[in-house]
């Protein structure tokens, strides 16, 4: 495993960390700016692990943000009911959820595409449900406020301001760099495999069942880290806030974006994360916006924005034998694709 | 000769359609072992059952001594057992190398993985070199075909089953692939099936002749020719 970490400090990935940090010195200055960017990197993080699922395994889940909301929640209550560190909290709450994660899953384990989709959908529903219900951990649809933000471990004092934002971007950046080293392991390969063809992944060799397995639990990884992440900057949370709207809002990032391709997701949560914030006044407009998104994605790009740009470059001959050493992205040739 | 492969009493039913019925089949090592049937005789269903695909009714298969009865495909796979499908499987959206770099991770672990030149040469002597780059989905049948072969020899079987390695496949190509499987058997054995008797009878040591689930026949090729219930049954359509 080591060989493919070091594989994922690449020079482009350390580039977009350095823009990455720039952007957020750079707006700092104006804090709603600066909230917004937390917020995208944020969301970045949760395309990533989307990305896993949805992009290299092919697995639409639905149920993302209820997990990122057990996560949320377990931190919350580990923080504020027991006084536990943040930085002790969040791995433990992050681990239960990647547990809930993979236990949840087995029921779809040999479900494919809609019916993959559609059991999500259930599950994400149950999880909504047991949001409001359990009122005693969760304060109910009132949510839960003033939640602070992570301790910096022996100094008393905690994270803020660009201190905060710089952390969040660090985080983003870490996420996308363990996408990427996964990406290009065997562990990747694989799940492209079970994406292409399940029954022929078997015929050589690959247990479907184990990875896809492992997949639920690292994609929950990525949907707890941003939960608690989530929850601790905002300062607030709430079921609304873990819902099916936000599952499908993180699916539409990297589908806008390019599903299975590395950047996509990157671009679509650019793109996507800051829309909520720019239609404040128009909350109605918001979803008509998002659903219209939704459909044009679907039927006019089934690549996204950054798969769609990328296979029209790849037909530069000067740029195709750079690009083909890239892999784990769908070869888009504008097709529909079966899902 | 030691037995290579043992399926002994198989039994499959598809709702009211006996696919399998009480179906013994042994191939010994080095053999080239053929099966034979018209469409819908059970051929491929007892592939399936054997590569762990299909779940039996009732049966055992052993495998090189051992027993694999209800073990799942990939193990079936790692366990030296590869399999072919009638209607070609390749990753079709990805490229002839990552087709082939996804097969080779079986042995990744395995101490046993492919030397480099082994590689070099499989996939010159499948005359796949010069398509490394090509989307897989693009390449012709027969080309997808020798992909297939190929991405199953990265595994090192021991035993090769293959369902209808000529299929759709022209005049010219069928006379290739059929050079291509007679220089296979230098690498390991080989299960085949067909359902023209030509194809068998050039290739194959041994014959199975299966009909409607049942075995009705198991010999050389040329005793097999002469069955009279064969002729009777099958052959005569065959040659139609
Ligand atoms: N999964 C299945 N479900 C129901 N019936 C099946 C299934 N697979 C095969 N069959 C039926 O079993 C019989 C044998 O099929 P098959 O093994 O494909 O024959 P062959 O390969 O000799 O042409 C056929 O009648 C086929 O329709
Ligand atoms: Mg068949």
């Amino acid at each position: 495993m080591r060989r493919y970490l070091r594989s994922a400090i690449t020079p482009q990935l350390l580039l977009l960390l350095a823009a990455a940090i720039a952007l957020a010195v750079v707006v700092s200055g104006n804090r709603f700016f600066a909230f917004v960017l937390g917020i995208t990197m944020i969301s970045i993080l949760w395309a990533a692990g989307m990305n896993l699922l949805t992009g290299y395994t092919g697995l639409v889940s639905l149920a993302f943000a209820g997990i990122a909301g057990i996560s949320a929640y377990g931190t919350v209550g580990l923080v504020m009911r027991c006084g536990w560190s943040f930085w002790l909290a969040m791995p433990v709450a992050v681990l239960g959820a990647a547990v809930v994660g993979v236990l949840l899953g087995l029921p779809s384990l040999r479900l494919k595409g809609f019916y993959f989709a559609l059991s999500s959908l259930v599950i994400q529903t149950v999880l909504s449900l047991g949001f409001v219900y359990f009122i005693g951990l969760t304060n109910g649809d009132t949510g839960i406020s003033q939640i602070p933000p992570p301790d910096i471990p022996l100094t008393g004092v905690s994270f803020h301001g660009i201190g905060f934002d710089l952390l969040l971007t660090f985080a983003a950046w870490l996420s996308l760099a363990a996408t990427w080293a996964i990406a290009h392991s065997p562990f990747g390969r694989r799940l492209v495999a079970i994406r292409e063809d399940e029954v022929l992944a078997e015929a050589i060799g690959i247990d479907v069942i184990r990875n896809k397995m492992l997949v639920f639990f690292v994609g929950s990884l990525y949907a707890g880290v941003g939960g608690a992440l989530y929850a601790t900057y905002v300062g607030f949370a709430s079921p609304r806030s873990f819902d099916l709207l936000s599952s499908l809002s993180i699916w539409l990032m990297v589908a806008f974006g390019g599903r299975g391709t590395f950047m996509g997701p990157v671009v679509g949560a650019l793109i996507l994360a800051p829309v909520p914030f720019m239609l404040q006044q128009y909350d109605t407009l918001k979803d008509v916006i998002y659903g219209a998104l939704i459909i044009a994605v679907i039927v006019l790009m089934p690549g996204g924005v950054y798969g769609t740009l990328l296979a029209y470059v790849r037909r530069l001959p000067s740029l195709k034998r750079y690009l083909s050493k890239q892999r784990g992205g769908v070869p888009n040739d504008g097709s529909v694709r079966r899902s | 000769m030691t037995d290579l492969f043992v399926a002994r009493d198989l039994c499959k039913r598809f709702g009211g359609l006996q696919a399998l019925r009480n179906v013994d089949v042994v191939q010994r090592a080095g053999e080239t072992l053929g099966m034979i049937g018209p469409n819908g005789s059970g051929k491929t269903s007892f592939v399936n059952a054997v590569t762990g695909e299909l779940a039996l009714d009732s049966g055992t298969i052993d495998f090189a001594g051992r027993d694999i009865t209800g073990v799942r495909p990939h193990k079936v796979a790692r366990a030296g057992l590869a399999r072919t499908f009638q209607a070609v499987r390749i990753f079709a959206r990805l490229s002839v190398r990552d087709n082939l770099q996804t097969a080779m991770l079986v042995l990744d672990d395995a101490a046993n993985s492919l030397e480099a030149e082994e590689r070099v040469e499989l996939l010159h002597w499948l005359k796949l070199d010069h398509r490394l780059d090509a989307v897989a989905g693009s390449l012709t049948l027969f080309e997808q075909r020798r992909l297939e072969l190929a991405m199953r020899l990265m595994m090192r079987p021991q035993l090769i089953m293959l369902d209808e390695p000529v299929g759709g496949l022209a005049p010219g190509e069928i006379r290739a692939m059929m050079q291509i499987l007679n220089e296979l058997k230098a690498r390991c054995s080989i299960f085949v099936i067909e359902h023209t008797m030509r194809v068998i009878r050039e290739l194959a040591d041994r014959v199975v002749v299966l009909i409607t689930g049942e075995k009705i026949a198991d010999g050389p090729p040329v005793d097999i020719l002469k069955d009279q219930r064969v002729i009777e049954q099958y052959l005569g359509t065959a040659h139609a």
